[in-house]
């Protein structure tokens, strides 16, 4: 049920999908790793569509050099953790949905227990060892992991759904070299919001997801493409997963 | 038709394949590279003559032996290859080969 403040809230979009989806996208909970430059448009998109739970982790403070693209964060925060900020800043968008921002490296002692029941886990780090982790607590516990990586004008994103497609290990196995990436705010904006869009699309199990596809964009063409990626049989992350032949874990 | 060490040494047999490249690779290299190559020719071998028209986009790419990078992503006509087999891997007419590195930041 909504309260009168929520259906005026999400009037707009019910008329896309109905209270039945409003209440899908309610009752769900997101993990949402970082709260950086794919986290904040993730976070905010999500928050304001009215994903019911949101859990975001981060380990960092607010810098000013991060301030050219992570949008939850603003000047006043330079110091402040990125959690509370982001809780603050989420919280004030939407009063209506849960906030957990919790403030911890995310290592593999604790990333089963962090990401806990989600329905899904959204990949917002900004490096590889990090997203390697959450690929494996996907697959254990079969729920989506949805990838995205920037650099420069740059980016990439995919849908994994273990057992269904190719995990983050079957399309990129080994990692690029670690350096300090440039980057553009309008960049992660761009994919961050891809992101939320296939969460969204996951969770009302309506259109078509980015599964077996890795969508590229290269902003300086403006030009979008996809590429399909398939499962690697000898994958060390997935590689004795059963084909699960339903085409999506519906809620 | 004979063969020695990878290259092909009968007649001539001029082929057109299109290179892409993306991301970081493509800021060094350009994309969209139409070329001519002689039958026989393998995939490293062509892309590696491409990259080295910019020795940053070769070094990129390639490591000091001339193996591909191990995060280097290929593919041939939407298909993986394993860069382990590039060197053995044939480029035929109308072929167009990807490469691409992960991008990392978040």
């Amino acid at each position: 049920m909504f309260s009168e403040r929520e259906c005026e809230r999400y009037k707009r979009q019910i008329l896309l999908f109905g209270d039945e989806g409003q209440e899908r996208l309610k009752n769900a909970h997101i993990f949402i790793a970082g709260a950086g430059g794919l986290g904040s448009p993730v976070s905010l998109y999500l928050a304001v569509a009215g994903v019911g739970t949101i859990t975001i982790v981060d380990m960092d403070r607010v810098d000013q050099t991060n301030l050219n693209r992570q949008i939850l964060h603003f000047d006043r925060d330079i110091g402040r953790k990125k959690t509370a900020s982001a809780k603050e800043k989420l919280q004030a968008i939407n009063p209506d949905i849960m906030i957990y921002a919790i403030d911890v490296k995310i290592d593999e002692m604790n990333a089963a227990d962090l990401i806990g029941e989600a329905d899904g886990i959204v990949d917002a780090m900004d490096n590889y060892p990090a997203r390697y982790l959450l690929n494996e607590v996907a697959i254990a516990k079969e729920i989506p992991l949805f990838h995205g990586g920037i650099r420069g004008f740059y980016g990439q994103a995919t849908t994994i759904i273990p057992g269904t497609t190719p995990c983050l290990k079957c399309i990129f196995p080994k990692p690029p070299p670690k350096e300090v990436f440039p980057v553009i705010g309008v960049t992660p904006g761009i994919i961050g919001v891809v992101q939320a869009n296939e969460v969204i699309k996951f969770l009302l199990g309506r259109g078509e997801l980015l599964a077996g596809r890795l969508l590229i964009w290269d902003g300086m063409q403006a030009h979008a493409e996809e590429i399909c990626v398939e499962r690697n049989p000898a994958c060390d992350a997935c590689g004795g997963m059963v084909e699960n032949t339903t085409a999506r874990k519906k809620k | 038709m004979r063969w020695n060490g990878g290259e092909y040494n009968g007649e001539e047999e001029e082929m057109t394949v299109k290179i892409r490249f993306f991301a970081r690779f493509r800021e060094l290299l350009g994309t969209d590279i139409m070329t001519d190559v002689a039958a026989g020719t393998m995939c490293t071998s062509l892309v590696a003559t491409l990259a080295k028209k910019n020795p940053e986009g070769y070094a990129a790419i390639f490591d000091e032996n001339g193996a591909f990078r191990d995060f280097v992503i290929l593919m041939k006509n939407g298909k993986r290859i394993d860069i382990a087999d590039a060197a053995k891997t044939l480029v035929t007419d109308g072929d167009e080969i990807a490469v691409f590195p992960p991008v990392a930041g978040g």
